[in-house]
């Protein structure tokens, strides 16, 4: 029983994360009805900032050798600065490898490539900058905060609550913009109809561009928790959570907010189940239900039917 | 004489190499409910597309209160006063009637005036109040078309332009409709009024364009559109010489 309880939150926290990644996708995805293939960097990014802000040190490869900032930010606030960060190069991403072809009248498909061609970019000057090492954030980075906590008899790791909740709120407050708030049904409009969206006056560009902050600052968040849970693993790291974020995506339906959640605590959960002993076919195991599912539903377990889209 | 509210000057249209409107000249004054007339793909939606700014002008000018607005984005026309009612409805299928109406007010910041519009709307199609909360997506074609009205409405603009708003209703539903566009004109809207209806149009004129293959080939207040033998045989399904009666 305690056993359970602990591999449910476990699956829970790591579901989470990746429902914050999926949810950057989605709504990106819902404006532009592309993929935005730059979002796992942006995650990784968002790890190595927050490493950073704490005041951890670069190692001994890469330009910036040595590096520590003279300061270290409490976690929380290094955490949400990396979100911003993450954002902002969100942007910058969006104004390089969307905006242009979105001038040209170009078939949005081509932003694929633009985009993926941005991640690629980054994460090699990731790797020109700090090298290829991974790096670990430091256990006493929560402060005060036990390393495990103890719960009905079985022990979390407080990492992983800690996670579950940043996770939780961040999902919640981003459903209640996007379905309670004029800006985020402004938003819902430019994803239903850009035409009319305009016609309406909605200023389509912002919406995209605020679709492109929230984004990156939600894969930022996301990529700070994990190097805080597990580590970063060098800057690649991303390209794991960028496929299972996707896989995430599809299986909760293009497009849901709350399939995307749905998803995320799915794979997550589903992942939390395989045996320690078996733990190399964690993603056999999501990747496998995803196709299962797939199978039964193609348009994702929230998703609207093709039909009704075109 | 003061100049116009709108004034199309020998605009021109292309898509590509295709040529949509050859240079026409249309003029709407204050108050005054314009119908323009004509066939499928005479140029009728590319025309109010291009005073949206939806497409650019590739020639000639559109003026507004007689000051150029060719070059302006389509956030900037409907911030001027220009609501553009799409042909098709285009209402936001997933969003409720009272979200898709509030949308429509998107500009806005004066909250009574959108309160007291809000009520104006649902005065003139009581069928919307009643529909207020469901799916937009769920309403029948000609509450729609209602709802599609309403919502550019709800930008208080000074100029309403409608591409087809009695496309594929029901011919209860098109007086409905035309009847509540006269209500706004006597009221004091300026209207631009698109239609292949011609005699439902005109009946609620005061003048009117007909275009033709991306040229004005007739204008004149309505009644003489009406009364025009050629007109009539091309738009009103009479043949041509036949006695109106």
């Amino acid at each position: 029983m305690d056993h359970l309880l602990q591999l449910l939150l476990n699956g829970l926290a790591v579901g989470a994360v990746y429902a914050l990644f999926a949810l950057g996708y989605t709504l990106v995805f819902s404006v532009l009805g592309v993929i935005n293939f730059a979002h796992g960097a942006l995650f990784t990014l968002g790890a190595y900032f927050t490493y950073l802000l704490i005041g951890g040190a670069v190692g001994a490869n890469g330009l910036i050798a040595g590096l520590q900032l003279p300061f270290a930010l409490p976690f929380w606030l290094a955490l949400l600065l990396a979100g911003v960060g993450a954002a902002a190069v969100a942007l910058v991403v969006e104004r390089i490898a969307f905006r242009p072809l979105r001038a040209r009248g170009s078939d949005p498909l081509l932003a694929l490539i633009t985009s993926l061609g941005a991640g690629v970019i980054l994460v090699n000057l990731i790797q020109l900058l700090v090298g290829a090492e991974s790096y670990s954030i430091p256990v006493g980075t929560l402060g005060s905060l036990p390393v495990a906590l103890s719960i009905a008899g079985a022990k979390v790791r407080t990492v992983q609550l800690l996670l579950l909740a940043i996770a939780g709120v961040l999902l919640l407050a981003l459903t209640i913009w996007i379905d309670g708030s004029r800006s985020g049904k402004a938003l819902q409009a430019v994803s239903e109809d850009p035409v009319t969206a305009q016609l309406l006056g909605i200023n389509s560009g912002r919406m995209i561009q605020i679709a492109f902050g929230i984004s990156g600052f939600l894969a930022g968040m996301a990529g700070g928790l994990v190097g805080l849970s597990v580590s970063i693993a060098g800057p690649y790291f991303g390209i794991g959570y960028g496929l299972k974020g996707l896989g995430v995506l599809v299986l909760g339906g293009l497009g849901s907010v709350p399939g995307a959640v749905l998803g995320g605590l799915i794979i997550g959960l589903a992942e939390a189940c395989v045996p320690a002993d078996f733990s190399g076919y964690k993603d056999a195991v999501a990747f496998g239900f995803l196709f299962l599912v797939l199978l039964i539903r193609p348009q994702g377990l929230l998703g609207r039917p093709l039909a009704e889209k075109v | 004489m003061s100049a116009p509210l709108l004034e199309l000057r020998q605009l021109v249209v292309r898509y590509g190499s295709i040529t949509a409107l050859h240079g026409i000249n249309i003029t709407v004054q204050a108050g005054e409910l314009v119908a323009l007339l004509g066939a499928n793909g005479a140029g009728k939606s590319t025309t109010l597309r291009a005073i949206s700014a939806l497409i650019p002008a590739a020639a000639g000018d559109v003026l507004w209160h007689g000051g150029s607005i060719a070059r302006l984005n389509t956030e900037r026309t409907v911030k001027l006063g220009i609501s553009h009612c799409p042909e098709g409805r285009r209402v936001l299928a997933r969003q409720s009637v009272a979200d898709n109406l509030a949308l429509g007010a998107w500009l806005r910041r004066d909250r009574a005036g959108i309160a007291a519009d809000l009520e104006r709307c649902y005065g003139l199609f009581p069928r919307l109040a009643e529909r207020r909360s469901q799916l937009a997506g769920s309403l029948s074609g000609g509450e729609q078309q209602m709802l599609a009205i309403a919502r550019s409405l709800m930008a208080k603009p000074t100029l309403l332009m409608l591409d087809e708003p009695s496309l594929g209703l029901a011919p209860k539903l098109v007086a409905e409709v035309m009847a509540a566009l006269a209500q706004l004109h006597r009221d004091g809207l300026t209207i631009l009024l698109v239609e292949q209806n011609a005699q439902a149009a005109l009946a609620i004129a005061d003048r009117g364009y007909v275009l033709e293959a991306g040229a004005i080939s007739t204008s004149g207040n309505a009644a003489e559109l009406l009364a025009n033998p050629s007109l009539r045989a091309a738009y009103l399904g009479e043949a041509e010489g036949a006695k109106p009666n």
